[in-house]
């Protein structure tokens, strides 16, 4: 593993301020650290992790899940966008690459970014067995991976799991 | 057999999606163009391949599934579900199965 991520004060005092699971949470982290050979490597993924987040405000988490190497896709890039005013196609938001975790650092959208609209996931995952080198039996099925998603309800938080191989992938509302 | 078929299954029933709008786009092209518009029957499938067997070739395809108009659920997490794939051998058949809820999505090369 090489990717390191650090922890900022910032987020060391949210997680605290949490609830008794995300003390839970905390307490693990030292094994999940050890296992990824770094001692904060866990501290900013759980920071976007639903158990952590419960109660918090709304937002729009992803997890991206490798099913053909049975791990997280670290690494991964994801350009998330949203679709135009006009209906005419999707605008770009940002790209963002998954963590040790799966998961983007920060939630895709929150606060007063959290808005209704219709948006894409363009996940490459060409690119991410390419780079992780996958000795695959035959050419890739999935190449680019659209997800679409609605946000119909800024009340409520949308957590979007997503489980993909070289020719499979599932996604689903999550919590 | 070659070419492109699909199926498309309600999760929550356990049967098949009868009436839903597939398309079928060639997404090498910009704006993708689209090859084949249909809505399945009593079976979930289409009665004629998405991409008939003397029609095969390779490429990048891309199916849409309009589940929207189905499904009704104000909360539903899309209305057009998309699946872009890759055929690298024409020679080959490529059976794209949608299995779905208003919430769940899952798809995968069949055959």
């Amino acid at each position: 593993m090489t990717t390191t991520i650090h922890t900022t004060p910032r987020l060391a005092r949210r997680q605290f301020a949490l609830s008794g699971l995300a003390l839970g949470a905390v307490a693990l982290a030292p094994h999940a650290a050890k296992a990824q050979g770094s001692a904060t490597a866990a501290g900013p993924a759980q920071a976007s992790g639903p158990i952590v987040l419960h109660g918090v405000s709304p937002r729009l988490t992803v997890h991206a899940l490798d099913t053909y190497h049975g791990a997280a896709a670290t690494g991964l890039r994801i350009d998330f966008s949203m679709m135009r005013k006009d209906g005419q196609g999707y605008e770009l938001v940002r790209s963002v690459v998954m963590n040790a975790n799966g998961r983007s650092d920060e939630p895709l959208l929150i606060g007063d970014s959290y808005r209704p609209g219709d948006y894409e996931l363009l996940l490459h995952v060409d690119e991410y067995f390419a780079r992780k080198q996958a000795k695959l039996p035959m050419e890739p099925f999935l190449t680019k991976l659209p997800v679409r998603i609605r946000v119909a309800s800024t009340s409520e938080r949308i957590h979007l799991p997503i489980q993909f191989g070289p020719w499979s992938y599932t996604y689903s509302r999550g919590s | 057999m070659t070419g492109i078929t699909t199926h498309v299954l309600n999760i929550t029933t356990g049967r098949p999606l009868t009436g839903v709008q597939v398309d079928l786009y060639d997404v090498a092209t910009q704006p993708p163009t689209r090859l084949n518009s249909t809505r399945t029957n009593a079976d979930g499938r289409t009665d004629a391949p998405m991409l008939a067997p003397q029609a095969a070739r390779s490429g990048h395809f891309e199916l849409r599934f309009h589940v929207g108009d189905f499904f009704k659920a104000s909360d539903g997490l899309t209305d057009v579900v998309p699946v872009r794939f890759t055929v690298m051998d024409a020679a080959q058949h490529f059976h794209v199965p949608m299995l779905c809820s208003p919430w769940f999505f899952s798809t995968y090369r069949g055959a």
